[in-house]
């Protein structure tokens, strides 16, 4: 047995590299790949890399970036949630009481959630600015849904994975679905799901950045502007904005995370 | 003991509660977005236009109907498929070059025994360069390095790969960091090198867990291709773009589906051989 | 038909695959009657516990609870004033705090907003408390059950079906995974609060010994046929033997 599995192991590990190999051939590998001056512009982005602009002027618009980027995400997140638990909760097919509509609800909200999160939130942005024009609202629906589906999915597993035994208890002493929910279901996941969005969160962080990109302000915006004008020490001054509020976020999440008793 | 942790999260919550009012403030206070001027008459009916659009009602040519622009779709899947394939690629053979000096028992000499004293400062550059790599969007990576290259399917995957190897690299460190020492030790002592120490002792017991990493990221790149295209980075994105300026509804539709179909693709198939390794 | 019955089991079996369960079992038990069933394991006790709570349904045969029959209780509020069940320590909800898990056994009579304000606000307090008080937990009111030890946690199950308050309470092996100390204490509350409450007990147990010393009648089971079915004084050491035979002996369950 183990050694098959070492088989498998193996074979997998060749058919990878056999695709890997497949994918290189795609391009017509030359210098043609390059613009002219193309290493030139390398070198000096990477220059800039080490000498960011940190005038007040720059600092000023970066905190002020920062704050629409981090806004844009947690109002994207908390709706993100309640769309997440709205679907997970009926995802995991809990609520159903015989087993042929909790199939049904299952594979129908499920069906939903995956479609959410299968389209990335940018495409959603394009979208709802197409049809609605530049709104914030566009950037925080554009953040909910797909952030909304993945939720959805991973809460709906948690769901699914509660112990039966005081389920099966809670509904022996009259309890309905609705209250097995909030009695049984709800209290033993809620750790989890929280530090499950807390890890999401600074994903929504970095795609709230990249909003700008469909002419909704934040850091990804001031990036692209500096980009244009060709100034890679401001490009830099931004993305450090950036990296230090992911990093932050990203400590405070990990932080959260250790003290929440599972 | 109890006391400071509660504080801590109680702090937290309130952090939380504060910065989701602020934000939807912002939003709706500062900005001035309306709900209702959202759904005003004249937006609705742009976005009914916008949707009618996609299914095709009203459209001179209709690009899901016509051979030429499935083929030339399905060109454009096969590309974005292979630039997936390429970031991931990149980001793994990355990985693999930088991630032993990037575990922290590696670095102080736990696992090896043999401690240099360039470990750390090997250590600290590979972590700082990771957490550039993952906190900088695939997006704003790619509206770089298009600077460099021409418009490809090959920018598009550097700038994937850019952000992925530190995610994956973050990730594979820690399991490096989790694994049992003691067979490693051993080899160690043994007098094996640093290469005979990563191919006889650390390899074979975290291969699977990276594998699962690597299939697992691959999915999320895969959503991601699309977007990497926009700014000139080749593949379905790169023409979805075009279509959405353009105005070719219809394309865009063509696009989306063969854009989801890779997508669950994608997924199924990393289900499926994660299970394979299991 | 006697007005005192409140159990009535007539013909009852359950079949599994090819393995026979439950082989037309019959009995009556009486209102306040304290039954305990032992036999080997395998010899369906758990089975005839699930079935009286209507969680299997039986091939053939019928239970007749206060008279009315079982299949007709459909009603998870009214089946939960009638018949309350315990079981191994499992069955709480670890991540609430003990006096939810106790105020649970309120929730056939509360309706959806009312248990919901009572996570924030717990309602009924007083009840809860004094059934608190009545298993020996006063001060674990608002811990987190998961951090209680096994015996406090089938204690605030007792608390929870004081709250419930049914007519029946069956226990299905509800001291397996305590030691012997804390299994006597757990036996002696529940069958102490039942008398009180004049309730009627169905319990199954390993144990011969615990049987006689908390029950008044024990009904034996094996491959899913009553053995015996006698008031603890008549059981003889001999009608055990019988009873645990066959099996090597099990000295634990002997002595």
């Amino acid at each position: 047995m183990l050694s098959f599995d070492l088989h498998k192991r193996k074979l997998l590990t060749v058919f990878l590299l056999l695709i890997f190999i497949w994918s290189l051939l795609g391009i017509h590998w030359g210098p043609e790949l390059f613009h002219t001056g193309g290493m030139a512009t390398a070198g000096q982005v990477f220059a800039a890399m080490l000498q960011p602009d940190f005038s007040a002027e720059i600092v000023a618009l970066g905190i002020e970036s920062s704050w629409i980027t981090l806004a844009y995400a947690t109002a994207g997140m908390s709706l993100a949630l309640i769309l997440a638990l709205l679907f997970g909760i009926l995802g995991s097919g809990v609520l159903a009481s015989g087993k042929r509509s909790r199939t049904f609800m299952k594979g129908t909200f499920r069906g939903i959630l995956g479609f959410m999160r299968a389209i990335h939130e940018l495409v959603w942005a394009l979208f709802f600015v197409a049809s609605f024009g530049l709104s914030p609202f566009a950037a925080v629906f554009a953040l909910a849904i797909p952030y909304g589906g993945i939720l959805g999915r991973i809460f709906a597993d948690m769901l699914n994975d509660v112990p039966d035994e005081p389920i099966e208890a809670l509904r022996a002493s009259g309890a309905s679905r609705l209250q097995c929910l909030l009695y049984g279901y709800l209290p033993a996941v809620k750790a989890s799901m929280i530090s499950y969005s807390m890890y999401r969160f600074e994903c929504a962080v970095r795609s709230s950045a990249i909003m700008s990109f469909v002419g909704l302000g934040g850091l990804g915006y001031q990036i692209q502007l500096s980009l244009n004008d060709l100034n890679y020490h401001e490009v830099w001054s931004f993305m450090y904005f950036l990296i230090v509020l992911v990093v932050l976020i990203d400590g405070w999440s990990t932080m959260l995370r250790k003290r929440i008793s599972i | 003991m109890r006391k400071p942790k509660f504080t801590f999260l109680t702090f937290s919550v309130y952090v939380f509660l504060f910065l989701i009012a602020a934000s939807w403030y912002f939003v709706v206070g500062v900005e001035k977005a309306s709900l209702i001027e959202l759904f005003s008459r004249e937006n609705l009916q742009y976005a009914g236009k916008f949707f009618k659009g996609l299914v095709g009602v009203g459209e001179e040519k209709i690009a899901f109907l016509s051979k030429d622009s499935w083929s030339e779709a399905i060109k454009l899947t096969v590309e974005t498929l292979q630039m997936s394939i390429m970031a991931i690629g990149f980001s793994t053979v990355v990985m693999f070059l930088t991630v032993l000096p990037a575990a922290r028992n590696v670095a102080d000499g736990t696992l090896t025994l043999s401690k240099k004293w360039y470990s750390f400062l090997l250590f600290g550059l590979i972590r700082i360069s990771y957490i550039f790599s993952r906190a900088i969007p695939e997006l704003v990576w790619a509206m770089i390095v298009i600077f460099i290259f021409k418009p490809g399917i090959l920018p598009g995957a550097i700038a994937l790969a850019l952000h992925n190897f530190g995610i994956l690299g973050k990730l594979c460190a820690e399991v490096i960091e989790d694994t049992d020492s003691r067979p490693i030790r051993n080899l160690a002592s043994a007098g094996a090198g640093r290469m005979q120490i990563l191919l006889y002792g650390v390899l074979p017991s975290v291969l699977p867990q990276f594998l699962t990493y690597i299939l697992y990221r691959w999915e999320v790149i895969m959503r991601t291709t699309i977007v990497v295209g926009f700014v000139g980075a080749g593949g379905l994105g790169q023409q979805f773009k075009l279509s959405m300026s353009f105005f070719h509804y219809t394309e865009i539709t063509l696009l989306l589906v063969c854009y989801i179909v890779l997508v669950l693709i994608a997924d199924f198939l990393s289900e499926r051989s994660r299970y394979f390794v299991k | 038909m006697s007005k005192n019955n409140i159990i009535e089991v007539n013909q009852i079996s359950k079949h599994y695959e090819r393995k026979i369960a439950l082989s037309s079992l019959s009995f009556v038990v009486e209102k306040g009657e304290m039954v305990a069933l032992i036999g080997p394991s395998g010899a369906g006790k758990t089975t005839l516990l699930n079935t009286l709570a209507a969680i299997i349904e039986p091939d053939s045969g019928e239970i007749l609870i206060d008279g009315l029959d079982l299949r007709k209780i459909t009603n998870q509020k009214t089946r939960a004033r009638k018949i309350g069940i315990i079981r191994q320590q499992f069955d709480l909800v670890g991540q609430l705090a003990v006096i939810h898990n106790v105020l649970a056994g309120r929730l056939s009579e509360w309706g959806f907003v009312k248990s919901f304000i009572s996570l924030l606000f717990p309602q009924d307090k007083q009840t809860a408390i004094s059934a608190l008080e009545r298993v020996g937990l006063p001060d674990k009111t608002y811990e987190r059950t998961s951090k209680l030890s096994g015996g406090e946690q089938q204690r605030v199950a007792l608390a929870r079906l004081l709250v419930q308050r049914p007519e029946i309470i069956l226990a299905d092996e509800p001291v397996a995974s305590l030691d012997p100390a804390r299994a006597e204490d757990i036996l002696e509350t529940l069958t102490r609060l039942a008398r009180e409450e004049g309730q009627t007990v169905i319990a199954s147990l390993h144990s011969v010994e615990y049987a006689k010393r908390y029950f008044t009648r024990l009904i034996a089971l094996k491959n899913g046929e009553i053995l015996f079915d006698l008031p603890v004084e008549k059981v003889t050491d001999e009608l055990l033997k019988e009873l645990y035979q066959l099996k090597e002996l099990d000295q634990n369950a002997l002595v």
